[in-house]
C-alpha cells in the first residue's frame, strides 16, 4: 500500500477495540418491537430533525438528523464547468461527492475514499438528476457535496432528502423534491428506516435484502431504486410501496423546514 | 450600494471600516466573534466536539484503537491529528488529497500536541512495549470562515476533555487484551492550550480572530497558543509583513485573556453534559 | 527558571557558494556546520492558468528531504518559506508569471529551516530578482538549564526543551516569521528574539562581503 504523505501519519497497522470485546456482543431479535421501540412490519420511521442554511459559504446547505444519523449537506454552483472537453454544452452538470467522516461508524474509516463512497455519491447523482431542470443551467456544474458525521443506519436515503434540500435551498430549480426512505427484509417480516446495527446484522433465514427508493412526492414518480439480497417479486413491490409510504410521512417535515428557510431569507412585510 | 463597493474594491472596503476602529460585521478590532460550544455529540466516536466561531463550524472526532508501541519509544501511545478542509466547507477547497493548507494546518495541531503536553504519550501505554492506545483525532471543517485553526484547537481540546477510553485487561494466559467496552475512563488532560489568531492589514492594523475575508485581504497571520499557566506552546507565523517586539506583546497579552474565556467555557459545558446524563 | 542569554552570539561556522548549478536562474547552497541545503530558483516563467495571480507572480517552494518523499513537516516548513520570501520580492513587478524555488536538503544537522530561509534568500539574491529587502533564518534553543543556544545542532535540539525559528528582516530587524516548538515563557520569548535579531547582524554582513566580493572583479 502506499505511504500517505499528506497526513500526519500513525502507527502501520492499528485494531478497533471492539474486536477484543470481552462481552458476547447482542443480537438484535428478528421479531418484536425492535431496539429503540419502534414496530416492525409497519411504516415507523425515526422523527427527523432538518434545518436549512447552515454552511454560511455555501449556496444552499442542509442539515438532517434521524435518530443518531447525521448528516450536512452543501450545495455549490451553478459555476463554469471545470471539464470543458465535454462536448454536451447545453445542459449544466451535476456533480455529487458523498464522503463519511472517519469517526461516523463504530469502526475508524480511512480519510481515502472507498468503492462504497462512490457507490453512494453515484446513486445520489443519479436519484437527484431527473429532479433538477438541468437545461436551465447550460455550460455550468452544481456541485452537492454531502458530509455523513454519523451513521447510524439509512444513511443512502436520508442524504437523498438531505441533498435535495440542500439544492432548493440555494434555489437551484427543480421539477420536486426527492425524498429517501429505505426498508431491510428479513424474512417474512420488515424494518423501515433500520439503524445501524439492523443493517448490519444478518439472521440466516432466507429472503434478506436491503432497499433504497429516491421518490419525488408531487411527481408521484419514483428517481431512485437500489435493492441488494435476495427477495421475491411480490416481496419487493410490497416494499417499494412502503417506502413511499415513509417517503409521505417524511414531507410535511421537509416542506416545513424550507418555508422556515424562505421565511428566514425574506421576512414578511410587516403588517401596517 | 455598499455591496457593490464591497465586491469591487474589497480592501478599501475593509480599510474604510478599520480606520473608525471597527470591522464590517460590527466588531471591534480585539474582539472574538461568539464562540459555541457542543461536547459529546457522535455517539460513535470515543469522543468529539463541535465548535462554532461565529459561522466557522469544526467538528472534532476521537477514535481510540489498539497498536504496537515503536522499538523506539516502547512506553509511549500515538497521537495522530489530521486536519480536512472537505469542498463541503467552501469553494476555496477541491475534492482530492488535502491541500497545502489543510496540511499545514494538520501539522500546526500537532506541534501544538507535542509543545504543550495536552496528553502525554506515556498515559496512552497498556502493556510497555507491547500495547498502546492510538488516538485518531480527526478534525473537520464544515464551515470555512476563517480563522480555523482557534477552532480546531478549541475542537481537540473539548473532544479530548470528553474522551472516555474503554477498560483494558491483558489476559496473561493468551497476552491477548480483553476489552469491556462498557466500562470506560477518563484520559487525563495535562493542559489546555487554546489558541488567539491575528491578521496584520496595512502593516499595522493588528484584528483578532479574522473571517475568510479578513484572511485573505491581511498582509500577515499569527496564530498564538498559551496553556493555562501563561506558558506559550506555539507563536506561529509563517511570514508577511514584518512585526515589531511591542506589537507582538500585545498579541500575548490577549491570547492570555482569550484561553481563561475559553477554559472557563469548556468547563462549563462539560458540566452541563455531565448534569444532563 | 531564569534564562541567561548569552552576551556574544555563537554560531557555528557558515558559508555559502552562489550559482553553482547551470540550469536555475539563480542557485546557491548554505552551509551551517553539518547542516546543507541547496536552493534553485527558476523564473520568472510562464504560469499555469490555474495558479495565474492577475497581478503578482505566483512563487512555489519545494522543499526536498534528504531521503524519501516530503511529508506533512516539509509542506509545513515550505509554507514558512513561501510567505516570508512572498515578503520580501516584489511580486507586482512580474504579473502572471510563476517563480519556482527549490530547496533540497543535504544533510540535516539541526537548524534545518534557517539554513533553507538563509540559501532561499541567497538564491534570490543570486537570480536577481527584485526584493524589498533581505532576510536570514535564526534557530534558538533553549537547554534544559535555561540557557540560549543559537543555531544548535540536532542533538542540541533534541535536548532542548524549546526550540524557536525566527526570520528576520534586513531593514528594520522586525520578525517576519516564527516557527517555535515546546513551551516557553514569555520572557523567553523576548530574549530569543532579542539574540536572533543580534545573530542576523553577522549573517546580513556576510550576506554583504559574499557579495562584495563576488562582485569586486567585475566592477
Amino acid at each position: 500500500m502506499p505511504t500517505d504523505t499528506k497526513r500526519v501519519r500513525g502507527p502501520e497497522v492499528s485494531q478497533s477495540p471492539s474486536l477484543f470485546d470481552c462481552r458476547p456482543s447482542v443480537v438484535p431479535p428478528s421479531h418484536g418491537a425492535r431496539a429503540d421501540g419502534r414496530q416492525r412490519d409497519q411504516v415507523d420511521v425515526r422523527p427527523v430533525f432538518v434545518r436549512c442554511g447552515l454552511v454560511s459559504q455555501a449556496k444552499g446547505s442542509a442539515y438532517i438528523e434521524a435518530g443518531d444519523t447525521k448528516l450536512l449537506c452543501s450545495v455549490y454552483g451553478p459555476r463554469e464547468t471545470e471539464r470543458k472537453d465535454e462536448t454536451d454544452m447545453k445542459c449544466g452538470r451535476l456533480t455529487t461527492d458523498m464522503r463519511f467522516a472517519p469517526f461516523s461508524c463504530p469502526e475508524r474509516g480511512s480519510w481515502i475514499q472507498g468503492s462504497q463512497d462512490k457507490n453512494f455519491s453515484l446513486m445520489l447523482q443519479e436519484s437527484l438528476q431527473p429532479a433538477l431542470c438541468l437545461h436551465k443551467y447550460p455550460r455550468s456544474q452544481i456541485e452537492v457535496n454531502v458530509m455523513v458525521l454519523e451513521n447510524s443506519g439509512s444513511v443512502q436515503a436520508h442524504a437523498i432528502t438531505c441533498a435535495s434540500l440542500a439544492l432548493a435551498d440555494a434555489g437551484i430549480e427543480m421539477y420536486d423534491l426527492v425524498l429517501g426512505c429505505s426498508i431491510r427484509q428479513d424474512g417474512s417480516s420488515y424494518v423501515v428506516d433500520p439503524t445501524y446495527s439492523e443493517e448490519s446484522n444478518w439472521s440466516s433465514s432466507e429472503h434478506q435484502g436491503g432497499l433504497t427508493v429516491a421518490f419525488l412526492p408531487s411527481l408521484n414518480q419514483v428517481s431512485g431504486l437500489q435493492s441488494d439480497g435476495e427477495m421475491a417479486e411480490e416481496t419487493l413491490t410490497a416494499g417499494i410501496r412502503t417506502c413511499i409510504e415513509g417517503c409521505y410521512k417524511l414531507y410535511p417535515v421537509i416542506q416545513q423546514a424550507l418555508v422556515k428557510a424562505v421565511r428566514r431569507a425574506q421576512p414578511p412585510p410587516p403588517e401596517s | 450600494m455598499a455591496a457593490g463597493f464591497k465586491t469591487a474594491e474589497p480592501l478599501e472596503y475593509h480599510m474604510s471600516f478599520l480606520k473608525e476602529n471597527c470591522r464590517p460585521d460590527g466588531r471591534e478590532l480585539s474582539e472574538f466573534r461568539t464562540t459555541t460550544l457542543n461536547i459529546g455529540s457522535i455517539s460513535t466516536a470515543d469522543g468529539s466536539a463541535l465548535v462554532k466561531l461565529g459561522s466557522t463550524t469544526v467538528i472534532c472526532g476521537i477514535k481510540a484503537e489498539l497498536a504496537n508501541p515503536t522499538v523506539e519509544a516502547p512506553g509511549k501511545g500515538y497521537i495522530v491529528p489530521n486536519v480536512d478542509l472537505p469542498p463541503l466547507c467552501s469553494s476555496r477547497f477541491r475534492p482530492g488529497p488535502p491541500g497545502e493548507q489543510a496540511q499545514a494546518s494538520s501539522q500546526f495541531i500537532a506541534d501544538v500536541i507535542e509543545s504543550s503536553e495536552i496528553i502525554k504519550p506515556e498515559d496512552l501505554c497498556i502493556d510497555r512495549g507491547k500495547l498502546c492506545w492510538v488516538l485518531y483525532c480527526d478534525i473537520m471543517c464544515l464551515d470555512y470562515d476563517g480563522n480555523i485553526l482557534d477552532a480546531c484547537i478549541i475542537a481537540l481540546l473539548a473532544a479530548l476533555k470528553n474522551t472516555r477510553l474503554p477498560k483494558v485487561t491483558v489476559n496473561k494466559a493468551t497476552c491477548k487484551p480483553e476489552i469491556d467496552l462498557k466500562e470506560r475512563h477518563e484520559l487525563p488532560v495535562h493542559k489546555h492550550p487554546v489558541g488567539t489568531s491575528f491578521c496584520i492589514f496595512q502593516d499595522s492594523i493588528l484584528i483578532v480572530d479574522p473571517t475568510a475575508d479578513e484572511e485573505s485581504l491581511s498582509t500577515s497571520r499569527l496564530s498564538v497558543v498559551t496553556d493555562e499557566e501563561e506558558r506559550l506552546c506555539s507563536l506561529h507565523k509563517p511570514g508577511g509583513t514584518s512585526l515589531s517586539a511591542e506589537k507582538l506583546q500585545t498579541c500575548i497579552n490577549r491570547a492570555t485573556a482569550r484561553q481563561r474565556e475559553i477554559q472557563k467555557l469548556i468547563e462549563k459545558v462539560l458540566n452541563s453534559v455531565k448534569a444532563a446524563q | 527558571m531564569e534564562v541567561s542569554a548569552p552576551s556574544n552570539v555563537s554560531l557555528r561556522e557558515f558559508g555559502c557558494e552562489q550559482s553553482l548549478l547551470s540550469r536555475p536562474d539563480g542557485s546557491a547552497s548554505f552551509v551551517q556546520g553539518d547542516t546543507s541545503v541547496m536552493a534553485g530558483v527558476y523564473g520568472p516563467a510562464e504560469v499555469k492558468v490555474s495558479k495565474e495571480i492577475y497581478d503578482r507572480a505566483t512563487l512555489e517552494v519545494l522543499v526536498q528531504p534528504k531521503v524519501g518523499l516530503p511529508s506533512v513537516r516539509e509542506r509545513s516548513q515550505e509554507q514558512c518559506v513561501r510567505e516570508t520570501c512572498e515578503e520580501a520580492l516584489l511580486l507586482t513587478l512580474h504579473p502572471r508569471s510563476s517563480l519556482t524555488l527549490v530547496l533540497q536538503v543535504l544533510h540535516d544537522d539541526g537548524s534545518l529551516l534557517s539554513c533553507c530561509l538563509n540559501a532561499a534568500c541567497m538564491a534570490l539574491m543570486d537570480a536577481g530578482l527584485p526584493m524589498s529587502c533581505l532576510f536570514c533564518g535564526v534557530t534558538c534553543a533553549i537547554s534544559a538549564y535555561g540557557q540560549i543556544i543559537t543555531d544548535p545542532t540536532s542533538a542540541q535540539e533534541k535536548e532542548s526543551r524549546a526550540l524557536m525559528t525566527f526570520a528576520i528582516d534586513s531593514k528594520e530587524r522586525k520578525v517576519m516569521m516564527s516557527s517555535t516548538k515546546g513551551s516557553f515563557s514569555v520572557h523567553e520569548l523576548q530574549q530569543c528574539v532579542a539574540v536572533s535579531q543580534r545573530a542576523s547582524e553577522r549573517i546580513f554582513q556576510f550576506y554583504r562581503d559574499s557579495v562584495r566580493r563576488r562582485y569586486s572583479k567585475s566592477l
